[in-house]
């Protein structure tokens, strides 16, 4: 199979305000196979963003190469269809919504396409009943919630076509409730319409329910693993500002303290049945 | 010494065809050396709420006052008693206007209409308190800072006016654990050390529950919990869930913990405590 | 939090909402024209009419679109009293000093107001029976065959959408940066213009900070869902032309028609 994305010695570098040359991503090489579900983790300036915008060539690679199914963003003859197969969900979700009605907004991509208007009508009606918001398909998306709004820009990725869906910090806006609203839908977008996803984020909790994490640290890919393995190593992740999940952290302690536990305790369930 | 809502509703846009009751009959008192954390999802009204507790919105039914004090009275001593209700909004680095870190702090005490060297005592004070040292940060421009020094600077802002009470909308909301941390520290730090009464909203269980003495969830416009937080997420947990919120991890996995049959205390509300159980369970150390 | 309305859109489903909005707009402007024809007491009549007619139509309160007239009162009753006061004559009615009122001034008078109070209620029927975004589709439809001499239709159209998004969500944020300052102890009433303008400093500069951040964001936003610009570009609702836009050009073109007989076609037969 096919990686759908593919990064190979990605470096970035640029210039900021005060003329200092700064390098936001490094050495960066990684593979993200279709119908994966992928955490990036890594607390602020980790380079986790400017890596989810190299995945839609909205940066391009100061050095090395990034792939989406096989093209290179360098290349400008891909850059409409890169950014079909790639959807982007952004944090804030007030600032990525263009229309000021709700289906017109999932409308958008499909329109900037040229896909013709029957069909466009089809894509979101089908969309906005994928991410459960048909209901609201005539509102003024200033009345929705944090959550809505934010199931309302997948709508709109998945309008577009894209077959992966990199979401940047999605939920870091909303409360428990919304957070919990866009784990689920993208988890089931995953499973049923076996969407990969690429999910940044700075909650280890939502990390804990991907395939794989990738943690981030100063511009460099630092490790990768099931979320039993990484979260796994505590003291690594809290000296890079993460926080493990509270059984991991648990887990770790007792070891310290001379309990034998299996290795990869990261939910509440794997410690009590490691312990009980 | 208390803030005190009587019976209050607030209707947003009354008599349009967009009217919204955000809250209805809400009766409450917050006493002075309190730590109060009101929670609730997105639109439940607790911005409204806060914003009745400290006279920014006047409400459409009921009183809410200071003291005994009408905060909607349009008299002096009203607005000397909203002035004792600082507020600190959400994502407060976004209110940042001035050229220097000095005289975005300044501007409250200046609106007091306090003399020069109180405006300097209340500034370097205020900027103490929440870990900035004069001398690096006066003279730098605020927009040139990182997010949580930003964030730091703006509640130096809000604490130059040495309110009694302060309201702190989602303090941690959009920082990472280390910057979390930092402000925390400070907001215990006013709350110990000046005694100054805490209201702050969060989305964030973890935050009320390690630190609130007391806890209101609001739903559909009302208070439909009010207690101490061990008690709240113990027994109240269906509802909490209901109204769109959670639990905090540590009461989470003692909940795991007791349905494989570890026997528990039932009041446990902190990590330390549950970790120091399960080894005392399992003859650790 | 929600003390925003839009425009003055009045949602309803009357014949008038359910119009085209090209129709509403063309409709809108071949009534402006009628208005312009009419000279006569007569003719004024049948406009008040018309007027009358199709605010009953539309649904909307008749007493909301009357008070659409109240920012230009002032002109009204300037344009009212200026041309009673100084207007030319022979019938004079009345004369104080350099001032006299003549039958004709005061009948230009009435009849100048008469045209302003009508131009401004048959254009906020437009407005309060056409929501701003379907307005914004109209506009664009109509402007598009002006494309090949440069009217920059679409783009004129992305500006008004991002623009009626976007309104609502600053203001929300303009209310914020208000009460913050305000819980600060900022007052913005007091002082002369120059210290008023200082004063709205604290709310313009992070407004301004605000808008660019959201400007900068929604940017990459768009592009990253392939927009570049209007060429290519389809759109999913497509404006149609039904039976009641029929109904409504031919009652504009009826109204026209007959004021312009009343105008001229009286004076070819008397």
């Amino acid at each position: 199979m096919e990686p759908v994305i593919e990064v190979k010695g990605l470096k970035h570098i640029y210039t900021d305000s005060d003329n200092n040359r700064i390098t936001a991503l490094e050495q960066i090489d990684m593979q993200i196979m279709p119908g994966e579900f992928v955490a990036v983790i890594g607390s602020n300036g980790s380079g986790k963003s400017t890596l989810a915008r190299h995945l839609n060539a909205l940066l391009l690679p100061t050095e090395g190469s990034v792939k989406i199914n096989g093209m290179d963003t360098m290349e400008e003859d891909n850059l409409w269809m890169i950014r079909q197969q790639i959807g982007m969900v952004f944090q804030n979700p007030d600032n990525q919504i263009v229309a000021a009605i709700v289906e017109e907004d999932v409308a958008f991509g499909p329109e900037n396409i040229g896909v013709p208007a029957d069909e466009i009508r089809k894509r979101v009606d089908e969309a906005l009943r994928i991410v459960d918001m048909e209901a609201y398909r005539t509102h003024a998306p200033h009345l929705l919630s944090g959550g809505q709004k934010q199931r309302v820009a997948i709508a709109g990725t998945l309008a577009l076509g894209s077959e992966c869906i990199v979401l940047d910090e999605p939920t870091a806006m909303l409360d428990p409730r919304g957070r919990r609203e866009i784990l689920a839908t993208m988890k089931r977008l995953n499973k049923e319409k076996n969407i990969t996803v690429v999910y940044i984020t700075h909650f280890m909790t939502e990390a804990m329910e991907a395939d794989r994490v990738v943690v981030m640290n100063k511009g460099k890919i630092v490790f990768q693993g099931t979320p039993a393995e990484v979260f796994s190593r505590v003291d690594e992740l809290e000296k890079m500002g993460l926080e493990a999940p509270m059984a991991s952290k648990f887990a770790f302690e007792l070891k310290k303290s001379g309990a034998k536990l299996p290795k990869g305790i990261i939910t509440n369930e794997d410690l009590a049945e490691a312990l009980c | 010494m208390s803030i005190k809502l009587e019976h209050v509703s607030y209707t947003y846009m009354p008599g349009t065809p967009y009217e919204k009751e955000a809250l209805k009959d809400v009766s409450l008192e917050i006493k002075k050396g309190e730590f109060v954390a009101i929670i609730g999802h997105t639109g439940s009204g607790k911005s409204t709420l806060v914003q009745n507790l400290n006279g920014l919105l006047h409400p459409s039914k009921g009183i809410a006052s200071l003291d005994g004090i009408n905060l909607a009275d349009k008299t002096k001593e009203a607005k000397a008693a909203r002035s004792r209700i600082g507020m600190v909004f959400q994502y407060p680095e976004h209110q940042l206007f001035a050229e220097t870190v000095y005289e975005d702090i300044a501007f409250g005490p200046k609106n007091l209409g306090l003399d020069h060297d109180a405006i300097d005592v209340r500034v370097q004070d205020a900027m103490k308190f929440v870990g900035l040292d004069f001398e690096t940060f006066a003279g730098r421009s605020p927009f040139s800072l990182s997010g949580g020094q930003m964030r730091r600077v703006a509640i130096a802002g809000v604490v130059a006016l040495n309110p009694d009470y302060l309201i702190l909308d989602e303090p941690s909301a959009g920082l990472d654990p280390g910057s979390r941390n930092a402000v925390f520290a400070e907001i215990m730090a006013l709350y110990k050390k000046r005694g100054i009464t805490i209201i702050m909203v969060t989305h964030s269980m973890e935050d009320a529950a390690q630190f609130a003495k007391r806890m209101l969830v609001i739903y559909q416009g009302k208070v439909i919990i009010d207690g101490k937080p061990g008690e709240v997420f113990l027994k109240e947990k269906d509802r909490l869930l209901e109204a769109g919120m959670d639990i905090p991890e540590v009461y989470k996995l003692a909940d795991a913990l007791r349905a494989r049959g570890m026997r528990l205390p039932s009041e446990i509300t902190d990590a330390k405590t549950l970790l120091a159980e399960i080894k005392k369970r399992k003859g650790l150390k | 939090m929600l003390d925003i309305t839009l425009g003055q859109y009045y949602p309803g489903n009357s014949f008038i909402h359910r119009l085209d909005p090209r129709t509403k707009i063309l409709t809108t402007l071949l009534l402006i024209i009628a208005v312009f024809l009419a000279n006569t007491a007569i003719g004024y009549g049948i406009l008040c009419a018309m007027v009358v007619l199709i605010i009953a139509v539309s649904g909307i309160p008749f007493m909301m679109v009357l008070k659409s007239v109240k920012p230009l009162l002032l002109i009204i009753v300037m344009t009212l009293l200026l041309h009673t006061l100084l207007g030319q004559g022979e019938h004079v009615l009345y004369q104080w000093k350099i001032f006299k009122v003549t039958e004709e001034g005061l009948q230009m008078g009435v009849k100048m107001s008469m045209r302003l109070i009508l131009l401004l209620m048959i254009s906020s029927i437009l407005t309060f029976t056409t929501s701003p975004i379907v307005l914004t589709d109209g506009i664009e439809s109509l402007l598009r065959p002006f494309r090949v001499i440069g009217v920059p239709a679409h783009e004129l159209a992305m500006m008004m959408t991002i623009a009626l998004r976007f309104i609502p969500t600053l203001m929300e944020e303009t209310d914020r940066i208000i009460k913050a300052q305000t819980a600060r102890g900022a007052d913005f009433s007091g002082g002369n213009l120059l210290a008023r303008a200082k004063n709205m400093l604290p709310i313009l500069v992070p407004l301004f900070i605000s808008a660019f951040r959201r400007a900068d964001d929604l940017a990459v936003a768009m592009e990253a869902r392939c927009y570049r610009g209007g060429d290519g570009r389809t759109r999913m609702h497509q404006l149609a032309y039904r039976s009641g836009d029929f109904i409504a050009f031919v009652f504009a073109f009826v109204m026209i028609g007959l004021l312009a007989f009343l105008r001229w076609g009286l004076a070819l037969h008397p």
